[in-house]
């Protein structure tokens, strides 16, 4: 669904949830007066279970969406293995092929992107603007930060994730 | 320091891997053994014998979580248990004690050892951690140092500064710091090979400031530097591979400078040595 220039997207998990309230609710509702009389706010409180992932969707997408521009101003080009711990912090640009894709359905894609010099883990703390699948080649902006904030191996905290030409 | 050292630097020592050992055994016996005397004393109705079980899983957390700390390779799983074992048993709770929970717990904590063991490798070494030098790259460092030890510490020092930078991915400084290193006639051979290494940095850290991509033409090293160079190259190497084996060796190069010729440079090339390991073994 678009909302002005953001497509937001609700993830599956998130739909499962408000179906399985909804049927529970439908059932209830049925056999229970005393549901029944409450439903002036359990069906709002109901939507609400979409609308508030929804929201904050559209907030994040809007804030990676003002990101870009920045980072494809200031992301240097590097290859995969010469990003390192010391560049914790750094903006990043890499091209490569997408080896493995975690998490698309929680809307926290986490993919396994791979060039001739070595892989790195790239993750997205929201959705994607197009869906990237395995063997893609994509371009990826972003910020090296370690995988658990203050240990672990350097990944990417991807800002855009495109798919690009293969050469 | 790296020389002086009598163990391998790679491998943990002795008592390390005893101690190691007897913690990876105290996880399920802390846990489990819990258990068993809570159940001891249970028998005998002695209600406050749950504290025993459950003080036996936070104490085989805390071990857990401390064998997940010292490998290289975290489990943020296993690192996180102490704060499960105290929302579960320290906190105040409206579960029922009894002890089907230590129980589930234990067997969960069982699990996640044998996964830490097998998943996530050995615990840290000197050299995994950072703290030696060690694997190939401290082979290729021993090889060239007789030729390196030479160097004046100066240049030695502006290749710490040209290799650090641009392991923080500062190109622009780097292209500063490496323009500043000149050639001279009477450089000896070597040292031509470390001008080159240089001017191979500054090259490419310019263009990497710039954005751009790799040129026609481009420096690379000559056949007489084999002998200092970590990877030589092959010689049916294509252009996109030559380009960047030679940005490569340059840099082992100038690591190897700094870590022969500039002693007091040597704590801060250690934190960047994961990725010097990484340059050579390509």
């Amino acid at each position: 669904m678009k909302i002005g220039k953001v497509d937001v997207k609700v993830s599956i998990v998130a739909v499962a949830v408000f179906v399985f309230f909804t049927i529970f609710l439908l059932y209830a509702s049925l056999y229970s007066p005393e549901v029944r009389s409450q439903l002036i706010w359990m069906i709002p409180a109901l939507f609400m279970l979409l609308v508030i992932p929804m929201a904050l969707n559209y907030m994040s997408r809007s804030q990676y969406d003002n990101l870009e521009p920045i980072y494809e101003a200031e992301a240097k080009p590097v290859r995969i293995k010469l990003i390192n711990e010391s560049m914790v912090g750094k903006p990043v640009r890499i091209q490569g092929v997408v080896e493995r894709v975690y998490f698309q359905f929680l809307n926290r894609p986490q993919y396994l992107v791979a060039d001739r010099s070595g892989e790195i883990s790239v993750k997205m703390f929201t959705s994607t603007k197009e869906d990237i699948k395995v063997n893609d080649v994509v371009e990826v902006l972003g910020q090296v930060i370690r995988r658990y904030v203050v240990t672990g191996d350097p990944v990417i905290n991807c800002i855009s994730i495109r798919k690009i030409e293969k050469s | 320091m790296a020389e002086i050292s009598h163990n391998d630097p790679d491998q943990l020592t002795e008592s390390d891997t005893r101690l190691h050992r007897w913690l990876e055994l105290a996880v399920p016996l802390f846990s489990f053994g819990g258990i068993l005397i809570a159940f001891f004393f249970l028998g005998q109705g002695n209600i406050p014998a749950m504290r025993i079980a459950a003080s036996g899983c936070i104490l085989a957390s805390f071990i857990l979580a401390y064998l997940a700390w010292i490998r290289p390779k975290k489990d943020i799983v296993a690192l996180t248990t102490p704060l499960y074992a105290v929302i579960l048993f320290v906190l105040p709770s409206e579960l029922i004690p009894d002890l089907i929970l230590p129980i589930l717990y234990a067997i969960s904590l069982t699990i996640l050892l044998v996964r830490l063991k097998y998943k996530f490798g050995e615990p840290g070494t000197a050299v995994s951690l950072g703290k030696e030098l060690g694997g190939s790259l401290k082979t290729y460092i021993d090889r060239t140092r007789g030729v390196l030890k030479h160097v004046s510490p100066d240049t030695a020092h502006r290749a710490t500064l040209a290799f650090v930078q641009f392991a923080q991915g500062d190109y622009g400084k780097v292209a500063k710091i490496a323009g500043t290193v000149s050639v001279n006639g009477e450089n000896s051979r070597h040292e031509q090979s470390l001008v080159r290494a240089f001017s191979i940095v500054r090259e490419h850290a310019e263009l990497l400031d710039k954005s751009l991509t790799r040129p026609y033409t481009y420096q690379v090293f000559k056949p007489e530097d084999a002998d200092l160079l970590a990877n030589p190259l092959p010689p049916d190497t294509d252009k996109d591979h030559e380009f960047e084996m030679s940005l490569d060796n340059a840099l082992l190069l100038l690591y190897s400078v700094s870590w022969t010729a500039s002693e007091r440079d040597r704590p801060h090339l250690l934190p960047r040595q994961g990725f010097a390991q990484k340059l050579i073994s390509s």
